[in-house]
């Protein structure tokens, strides 16, 4: 059974908290005069996170715990505020006194401690690294993030839906066409209507290319951060290209708000042309960078996830194709008549996460050829039933979840989980048997988000 | 690496200035001689994300690919703010950042600038002041310049750094 999320709602008197898996949904209250759950931890170690989340949103406490430290509040926060309760209206926060924060570390005899970041030397979005090292190796690796902090779920509260999708195309400007995929799905689930086929291709169509936009840039700075800059020229040229189709198709280069319900023309012809000059050219790429000796030497072996620890800490995306789990949303009739292939690779390492990337890439274009008509179709919605809606989308990086509870014809409570939120927590496990400098390398093949996660 | 040589003389030089190509080259020009001038050759860019969505970062990155090429142009985006000259900040300016943003401008040897970059550091992004936010940045920092857009495109940003470098 697959762990997948575990989040908390205000409903007045109790709590009421959610543990989702992939087959089943629990549902549990707790009296907020005394808000003590259990925790599922020694299970599944990703929902860690999700309970200390809840801990500084909701002042829930989870009993049996082993780690309690705040996750999101950090050290200048002030203590005892919980800001998803519905009692809490501030929109201004005074600093707290400065109270350090207990790094998770492995001391002993020449034991020392590198901490990286929040804000690195790349052109990156901020996250702490917090290394426990011998010499060069390292020994653990505590991750700490919501630096980008920004309480969309707050923010998001007594909005509409219509509202509310220039936000939430906002939350991951990589992954932005998969969270209005997954907007769209609530949509529809709450105005009761079907999408006609031909703009679920369109949207499909967007979410591939998103994919490829996203691969293809990763496949440039994966080599680079092994030194290897010259994939990084072919790898950037060709992401760029296909960023400028997208703002060619959608007007905008990340596709902000290109997930509607009307069907505009494209020029499919020339996208078909399009599509197998880029199979062309990736074809090269890979032939030309599998002949890199050097370059696979420091991509293999490096990182690995054993596919044990993929399924102990429920990972998604690419990181757990790389190790083995085919876990992909889009296994589904639509995809399948549309040519998907599952792809995995078994070794764990960053050369497999980056082998996985290639063969994606390829396997979207082949579906984008499907997923390309000409017709133009409109969807007009009806008005929007109150109720609990969830919904699923693949994005660049995995399965990313999103519900939404309306109300009144408002949101009462917004929720997602970022593919990157699951992952992150299993990153410290790849370090194993690699030295401080294999760091950047090993982050870059997962190519989590910072932004997502933190929301 | 024959198959390499063979595809690279076969592409030849990508740089290019889509669209607008003549007002790009005069920019460029333009650019390259403000830095020559006002930054003895460099310009050094620190870029810091206080809490943006990471579009912004990825159309900053794009400035290195083959059409943009931003190094030619003298100006460089260096890995410490003890490097750089000027301040680039994106994102909307977290409560869980402000510190560390401040810290980053402190550590930017006189005389040193803030250019802000897209549309959240001056709150013009939908999204709304929450307790977490405490943008607009301007309430930190003293911003010389800004560069509109959500996100700028890679050309907006060049042509947003020559503005700046005809403004001081």
């Amino acid at each position: 059974m697959r762990f997948i999320a575990r989040y908390a709602k205000d409903k007045g008197r109790v709590f009421e908290i959610v543990t989702l898996y992939d087959t089943k949904t629990e549902i549990e209250q707790v009296h907020k005069q005394k808000p003590i759950i259990k925790t599922l931890s020694h299970e599944h170690p990703v929902a860690l996170w999700f309970e200390r989340k809840m801990q500084d949103d909701f002042g829930i406490i989870v009993e049996d715990a082993f780690d309690k430290r705040p996750l999101v509040h950090q050290e200048q926060f002030p203590k005892n505020v919980h800001p998803m309760c519905k009692d809490f209206n501030e929109k201004e926060l005074q600093y707290s006194k400065f109270q350090p924060y207990n790094y998770e570390v492995i001391n002993g005899d020449g034991v020392f401690h590198v901490s990286v970041g929040p804000i690195h030397a790349g052109i990156i979005e901020p996250g702490h690294f917090h290394f426990s090292q011998a010499g060069e190796k390292m020994l653990h690796l505590e991750v700490r993030h919501f630096y980008t902090y920004r309480a969309i779920e707050k923010m998001l509260e007594g909005k509409t839906l219509q509202e509310a999708k220039t936000i939430i195309e906002r939350i991951s400007g990589n992954e932005s066409i998969a969270y209005q995929i997954c907007w769209r799905d609530i949509m529809l689930q709450a105005s009761q209507q079907e999408l006609p086929k031909s703009l679920q291709k369109r949207h499909a169509f967007l979410l591939e290319l998103e994919r490829v936009i996203h691969h293809l840039t990763d496949l440039g700075f994966i080599p680079n951060d092994a030194g290897f800059g010259a994939a990084l020229a072919i790898g950037s040229k060709l992401s760029e290209d296909a960023r400028r189709k997208m703002k060619e198709i959608t007007g905008h280069r990340f596709g902000f708000s290109a997930v509607d319900f009307e069907n505009k023309f494209i020029d499919t012809a020339s996208l078909h042309t399009w599509l197998d000059s880029l199979k062309e050219d990736l074809e090269y790429f890979e032939d030309w960078i599998t002949d890199i000796p050097s370059l696979w030497d420091r991509l293999d072996t490096t990182g690995i996830l054993a596919l044990k620890k993929a399924v102990k800490y429920d990972t998604v995306g690419v990181v757990a194709k790389a190790s083995g789990l085919a876990i992909d949303r889009r296994i589904n009739n639509f995809y399948l008549q549309n040519g998907f292939e599952a792809v995995t690779q078994l070794s764990g390492d960053v050369a497999a996460r980056f082998k996985v990337r290639i063969a994606e890439v390829k396997n979207s274009l082949v579906m984008m050829h499907n997923f390309l008509e000409e017709d133009e179709t409109i969807l007009k919605l009806d008005s929007v039933q109150d109720g609990e809606y969830m919904s699923f989308a693949e994005s660049s990086m995995g399965e990313l979840f999103m519900t939404i509870d309306i109300k009144d014809g408002v949101i009462e409570r917004f929720f997602s989980r970022d593919p990157s939120f699951v992952n992150w927590q299993a990153v410290h496990l790849m370090m194993r048997n690699d030295i401080i400098a294999d760091f950047p390398l090993i982050n870059k093949s997962c190519d989590l988000s910072y932004a997502g996660n933190d929301l | 690496m024959i198959k390499f040589w063979n595809k690279r003389v076969k592409l030849g030089i990508l740089t290019e200035n889509p669209e607008l190509e003549d007002e790009i080259k005069a920019i460029q020009k333009e650019i390259k001689e403000s830095v020559k001038k006002k930054f003895a050759g460099s310009l050094a860019l620190r870029m810091v994300d206080s809490g943006s969505c990471n579009a912004c970062e990825a159309e900053c990155n794009a400035l290195a690919n083959p059409y943009y090429d931003l190094e030619r142009l003298g100006i460089y985006f260096v890995a410490s703010p003890r490097h750089a000259d000027v301040m680039l900040l994106s994102g909307i300016v977290t409560f869980n950042m402000q510190p560390h943003v401040l810290e980053a401008y402190a550590q930017i040897p006189e005389p040193k600038w803030v250019i802000t970059l897209g549309d959240c550091p001056v709150m013009a992004a939908p999204f709304e002041k929450t307790f977490a936010i405490e943008g607009p940045a301007e309430k930190h920092l003293k911003v010389t310049h800004h560069i509109a857009g959500c996100p700028p495109s890679p050309k907006e940003i060049m042509q947003g750094l020559l503005e700046f470098l005809k403004k001081i």
